[in-house]
C-alpha cells in the first residue's frame, strides 16, 4: 500500500501520478508525499548549508530582478495614471483626453471600445484587431492594454506588485533603484508605448507635450498625492501576489527547512536596504545554518565592527542624494561610497572591467563552476611557457557570503612537484576575478611540449579552512603552436580523475606501507603508519619533509585526527607509529579510515602528497586490507597502498 | 601546521578584518554593476527614459524534468551558447535572463531552471505559479524520463496558472545509438497532452533557439488573444490586485 502511495525505489524521486494523487485526495493526505514522511525521511530531504546558501543566492538574485521589475511597472501605471489625470474632456460633447469639442460642427470623433467614451480622432487609435473591422481605442485604454501587457497583468490576471515611482525615494532607499530613476528622466521627451508604430510622426509629438503637461501638471499634485501614495503603499503591501519565497514561508509545513531561516529571510528580503541591516542578515544567516563554523561565527561577529563603513556609505549617498539630484553627482558619491565600503580590497580597474558586463550579470550562474579566460604561449627560443590568466566568469561561490576568494593555480603534468606550480595572487570577494597576470615556466623543452598537459585549477582561499576546489582545465601543450599566442576560453570543469589523463601521476605519489590490527583486548583499531616509499617531491631542493595524518570517518567528535612526526627532506620516510582508536567492533566496519601524506612546509601551506582511504567504499587492494583486517581480529596486517592524489572525502574542509 | 598557516597569512597581508568584508562590498558592487548596465541599455538604445528597460515584455519560463534529462544544459545552450560535458546537480532553482526580439518586441525571458531531484521538489514547485511557459523537458535515451512526463504534466496542472503554455522537449536527440524513445512517441503523448512538441539536442545545439522561440510566439499569440479580444479582461479587472493568500495553492502540499 505504501507502494502505492508513495512509489517505491527509484520512483521515489518522480512525482506521482494521476491515480497517486487521486488516491491521495481520497484519503485526505494532502497531496505531496511529504505530509506522511517520517522522520528520517525527512531529514534526508534537509537541505544542508551549501545548498541552502546556493538557493538563497538564487533568490535574493530573482529579488533583485522582481524589485527592478516592480519598479519598472510602477513607472508603467504612473504614466498611465498621469494621461488619466491629464484628460480633460467629458468623454460624451468633448473628447475625453484633449476636451475638445466634438460632433457636426466640431472634429470628428470616434467610440473608444473599451471605455466606450467619445474621443477625437487624434486622440484615438485604431487598431488592428484580429477581428477584421477595425477598432478604435482612446489613448488611455490603449495604454491601459499596453500596461497589462508589459506588467504580466493579461497573465496573472491582475496586475502584480508593483512600487510607486516616488514611492520608494523615501520609502525605501534602494542604491539600485535611487539611481534608476532619477527626475532627469522625465524632462526628457518619452515616446508612448502606443507610438510606436502605429502612430504618425506628428502625433507622437503631440504626445510628448502633452506629457511635459502632464508632468508639470504632475509637480502640483505630487504633494497632494504623497499622502494618498503612503497610504496606498502599504495597502498595496498588504496585498501584494506571493513571491514564491514568500509562499514557501507562508506554509509553514512547506518550509520545513526554511523555517530556521524565517527571520533571517525577512531581513534578507529586505538585504537590498542599506548597511544595518547586513548585521542582521548575518546573524540570521549563521542561526539558520546550524553547522557553521564556530570559527566562522566570530569572523561574521567582528564585522559588526567594520559595519560603520557601509553605514557612512549610505549616508553619503544620501547626502549626495539630497543636495543635488544631478545623475553625475550622484554617481560620484555613490561610487565613493562604494569605494570606501569595499576599501582597498578590489583593485579599480578590475572593477571597472567587470561591470560594464551586462551579460555576466545576466548569465552568472550558482550551477557552473564558471569560465576561465586565459592565454597560452610558448617561447621556444627562450624554453619558457608564458600563461596569462586574464579572468573569470561567473565562479561558483565557495564562502559563506556568496562570493569566493579565487587564485589560480597551474600544474604541469604529470608530475606534481613544488617545482612545477605556479599561482597568481588572490583576489577577495568576488565571483568574476581579473588577475591579468602571467606566470611563466622555465625551462620547457620541445618534448615537454609534447608530453605535458597544463592543468589550471581555480581554487577559493580560505583563512581557516583547507583551499578550496572550484575548477580546472587541461590543456594539453602539443595544441599550441611555438611561439604563437593562443587564447582560451573554457568552462571551469569538475576535479577531472587524474589516472584517466595520466597515469602516470598514480604512482608518482608514492606508496605507504600501513598496518591495521583490531585489538579485541584493547576493544579498538591500531593503526600503524610504517614508512613510504617514492614519494613525490614537493620541495624545490627535490625532498620532501612528509608527515602522515589518520583519521576515522565519520568521526563526530572532530577527535580521530593522529599524526606522525615530520621526517625531514626525504622520500622514503620511515616512521614506525602506532595510532589507537577506540571503537567498537561492530561500529568500525561503518567507518573509514583516511591516512594521508603530507609535506609540511614553514611559512607555507603544506602541501598535500598523496593519501588512501580504507573502509568498506574503498575497492581493490584498499578494500580487501580493511576486509582481512576486520575478519582477523588481533592480527597485525601490514599492505603497501599506493598513494593517490584526491583528497579523500570533504573533512579536510571540516 | 596551523602555526605554518598564520604565517602564510601574515605573509599575504591581509588581516582577517578583510574576511567580513565579503557582505558590503559584494551587495555594492552588485548594485552598481546594476544601474551601470541599466544606465548602459538605455543609452544603448538611446532612450533614457527609465520606463522602458530595454524591453517591452517579460515573460517567465520553467523548464521541468526528471534528473539529468538536460534542463540546465538546454538553457546554457540557449542563454551563454555554452555547452559542458560534465554533470552537475542543480541545486534547488536557478535562472538565467535573456532579451530576444520577436515580433517587433524586445522580450526579456526569466527562464528558471529546475532541479529534478524529488528533494528540491518544495522550492521548485514554488516557482510553477509565476510561469508563463513551461518546457517540459525528457530525455529520449532515458525511458524512465519519457514515462514522467505525464506525472510532470500533472504538476503543471496542480501548481501553474490555468493559461501556462507548455512545450514537451525531448532533448539529446544527437544520441541516436542510445535512442529508446521514438519521435512518434514522442509526437504522440505530446498531442495527447494538448504541447507542442520537438525534439532538441543541447549538445549539438539543435531547436534550442527554436523551442524558447516558439514558445515566446505562442505567449505572445495567448497575450494579444486576452487583452485584445476580450477587454474585459482589462477594464473589469481594474481594480483587482492579486491577494497575497495562497488560495489557490493547494494548502497541503509539502
Amino acid at each position: 500500500m505504501s507502494d502505492t502511495m508513495f512509489g517505491s525505489g527509484n520512483h521515489q524521486w518522480v512525482c506521482p501520478n494521476d491515480r497517486q494523487l487521486a488516491l491521495r485526495a481520497k484519503l485526505h493526505t494532502g497531496w505531496s508525499v511529504h505530509t506522511f514522511q517520517t522522520e528520517k525521511q525527512r531529514k534526508t530531504q534537509v537541505l544542508n548549508k551549501r545548498e541552502l546558501d546556493i538557493i538563497l543566492s538564487v533568490i535574493h538574485r530573482a529579488e533583485q530582478l522582481d524589485l527592478i521589475e516592480q519598479h519598472r511597472i510602477g513607472r508603467l501605471m504612473e504614466r498611465l495614471e498621469n494621461m488619466r489625470r491629464s484628460a480633460v474632456g467629458n468623454g460624451l460633447s468633448q473628447c475625453l483626453l484633449c476636451g475638445e469639442a466634438l460632433g457636426l460642427l466640431g472634429t470628428p470623433s470616434v467610440l473608444c471600445f473599451d471605455c466606450c467614451k467619445k474621443v477625437c480622432t487624434k486622440c484615438g487609435i485604431e487598431t488592428a484587431c484580429n477581428q477584421k473591422r477595425a477598432q478604435w481605442l482612446c489613448k488611455i485604454c490603449s495604454e491601459q492594454r499596453e500596461v497589462w501587457k508589459r506588467s504580466g497583468a493579461w497573465f496573472y490576471k491582475a496586475l502584480p506588485k508593483y512600487i510607486h515611482p516616488e514611492k520608494d525615494s523615501f520609502m525605501d532607499r534602494r542604491p539600485v533603484i535611487e539611481r534608476e530613476e532619477q527626475p532627469v528622466a522625465r524632462s526628457v521627451p518619452i515616446t508612448y508605448t502606443w507610438a510606436h508604430r502605429k502612430v504618425d510622426s506628428s502625433e507622437s509629438d503631440s504626445s510628448d507635450s502633452e506629457l511635459s503637461d502632464a508632468s508639470s501638471d504632475r509637480k502640483t499634485f505630487v504633494s497632494a498625492s504623497i499622502k494618498r501614495r503612503h497610504s496606498a503603499l502599504s495597502e498595496s503591501s498588504g496585498s501584494v501576489p506571493l513571491t514564491p519565497l514568500q509562499s514557501i514561508l507562508s506554509s509553514p509545513s512547506r518550509a520545513s527547512f526554511l523555517s530556521e531561516s524565517h527571520s533571517s529571510l525577512g531581513s534578507e528580503r529586505s538585504s537590498l536596504a542599506p548597511a544595518p541591516e547586513d548585521e542582521d542578515t548575518d546573524q540570521g544567516r549563521t542561526s539558520l545554518s546550524a553547522p557553521v563554523l564556530r570559527r566562522a561565527g566570530s569572523q561574521r561577529s567582528s564585522s559588526s565592527s567594520s559595519s560603520s563603513a557601509p553605514a557612512t556609505a549610505s549616508s553619503a549617498t544620501e547626502t549626495g542624494r539630497e543636495k543635488n539630484d544631478n545623475d553625475d553627482d550622484l554617481d560620484r558619491a555613490f561610487s565613493a561610497a562604494s569605494a570606501s565600503a569595499s576599501a582597498s580590497a578590489l583593485p579599480p580597474p578590475s572593477r571597472k572591467e567587470e561591470e560594464p558586463d551586462m551579460e555576466g550579470y545576466d548569465s552568472d550562474d550558482s550551477t557552473t563552476l564558471g569560465t576561465l579566460d586565459f592565454s597560452l604561449l610558448y617561447d621556444q627560443e627562450n624554453n619558457a611557457l608564458h600563461c596569462t590568466i586574464n579572468k573569470a566568469k561567473g565562479l561558483k561561490p565557495m564562502d559563506h557570503n556568496g562570493l569566493s576568494d579565487p587564485y589560480v593555480k597551474l600544474h604541469l603534468l604529470p608530475g606534481a612537484s613544488k617545482a612545477n606550480k605556479l599561482r597568481t595572487k588572490t583576489l577577495r570577494n568576488t565571483l568574476n576575478p581579473v588577475w591579468s597576470e602571467t606566470l611563466t615556466y622555465y625551462g620547457i623543452t620541445d618534448e615537454d611540449m609534447v608530453r605535458k598537459t597544463l592543468r589550471i585549477s581555480v581554487c577559493d582561499e580560505d583563512k581557516f579552512r583547507h583551499n578550496e576546489f572550484i575548477g580546472e582545465t587541461r590543456i594539453p601543450l602539443k595544441k599550441l603552436k611555438p611561439n604563437q599566442t593562443k587564447n582560451f576560453y573554457n568552462c571551469l570543469e569538475k576535479q577531472l580523475p587524474i589516472d584517466k589523463t595520466d597515469d602516470k601521476s598514480l604512482e608518482e605519489r608514492g606508496r605507504i606501507m600501513i598496518s591495521l590490527k583490531y585489538s579485541s583486548q584493547k576493544c579498538g583499531l591500531v593503526v600503524g603508519i610504517i614508512r613510504c616509499a617514492h614519494l613525490a617531491a614537493m620541495d624545490a631542493n627535490g625532498f620532501s619533509d612528509p608527515y602522515v595524518k589518520t583519521y576515522l570517518k565519520p568521526d563526530e567528535n572532530k577527535k580521530s585526527k593522529h599524526k606522525t612526526a615530520v621526517k625531514k627532506k626525504t622520500l622514503n620516510p620511515e616512521f614506525n607509529e602506532e595510532f589507537f582508536y577506540e571503537i567498537k567492533y561492530t561500529e568500525l566496519s561503518k567507518k573509514t579510515l583516511e591516512v594521508t601524506v603530507w609535506d609540511y612546509d614553514i611559512g607555507k601551506s603544506n602541501d598535500f602528497i598523496g593519501g588512501v582511504s580504507l573502509g568498506i567504499n574503498a575497492n581493490g587492494e584498499r578494500l580487501k586490507h580493511w576486509f582481512d583486517c576486520l575478519k582477523n581480529k588481533d592480527k597485525k596486517i601490514e599492505r603497501w597502498h599506493t598513494l593517490t592524489n584526491e583528497l579523500p572525502g570533504s573533512g579536510f574542509n571540516d | 601546521m596551523d602555526l605554518s598557516r598564520r604565517k602564510r597569512f601574515v605573509q599575504n597581508g591581509s588581516s582577517p578584518i578583510s574576511a567580513v568584508r565579503p557582505h558590503l562590498e559584494g551587495r555594492t558592487e552588485g548594485s552598481s554593476a546594476h544601474t551601470l548596465e541599466m544606465a548602459k541599455a538605455d543609452h544603448r538604445f538611446g532612450q533614457r527614459d527609465g520606463s522602458d528597460q530595454n524591453f517591452d515584455y517579460m515573460f517567465k519560463l520553467l523548464i521541468i524534468g526528471n534528473s539529468s534529462v538536460g534542463k540546465t544544459s538546454f538553457l546554457f545552450r540557449y542563454a551563454d551558447d555554452s555547452f559542458s560535458n560534465s554533470f552537475v546537480s542543480t541545486v534547488g532553482i536557478d535562472f538565467k535572463v535573456k532579451t530576444v526580439y520577436r515580433n517587433d518586441k524586445r522580450v526579456k525571458l526569466q527562464i528558471w531552471d529546475t532541479a529534478g531531484q524529488e528533494r528540491y521538489r518544495t522550492i521548485t514547485t514554488a516557482y510553477y505559479r509565476g510561469a508563463m511557459g513551461f518546457i517540459l523537458m525528457y530525455d529520449i535515451t532515458n525511458e524512465e524520463s519519457f514515462n514522467a512526463v505525464q506525472d510532470w504534466a500533472t504538476q503543471i496542472k496542480t501548481y501553474s496558472w490555468d493559461n501556462a503554455q507548455v512545450i514537451l522537449v525531448g532533448n539529446k536527440c544527437d544520441m541516436a545509438d542510445e535512442r529508446v524513445i521514438p519521435v512518434e512517441k514522442g509526437k504522440h503523448l505530446a498531442d495527447q497532452l494538448g504541447f507542442e512538441y520537438y525534439e532538441a539536442s543541447a549538445k549539438e545545439n539543435i531547436n534550442v533557439r527554436q523551442v524558447f522561440e516558439r514558445l515566446v510566439d505562442i505567449i505572445c499569440v495567448k497575450m494579444s488573444e486576452r487583452v485584445d479580444t476580450d477587454p474585459s479582461v482589462v477594464s473589469g479587472a481594474k481594480t483587482t490586485r492579486l491577494s497575497d493568500k495562497p488560495t489557490q495553492l493547494p494548502q497541503n502540499c509539502c
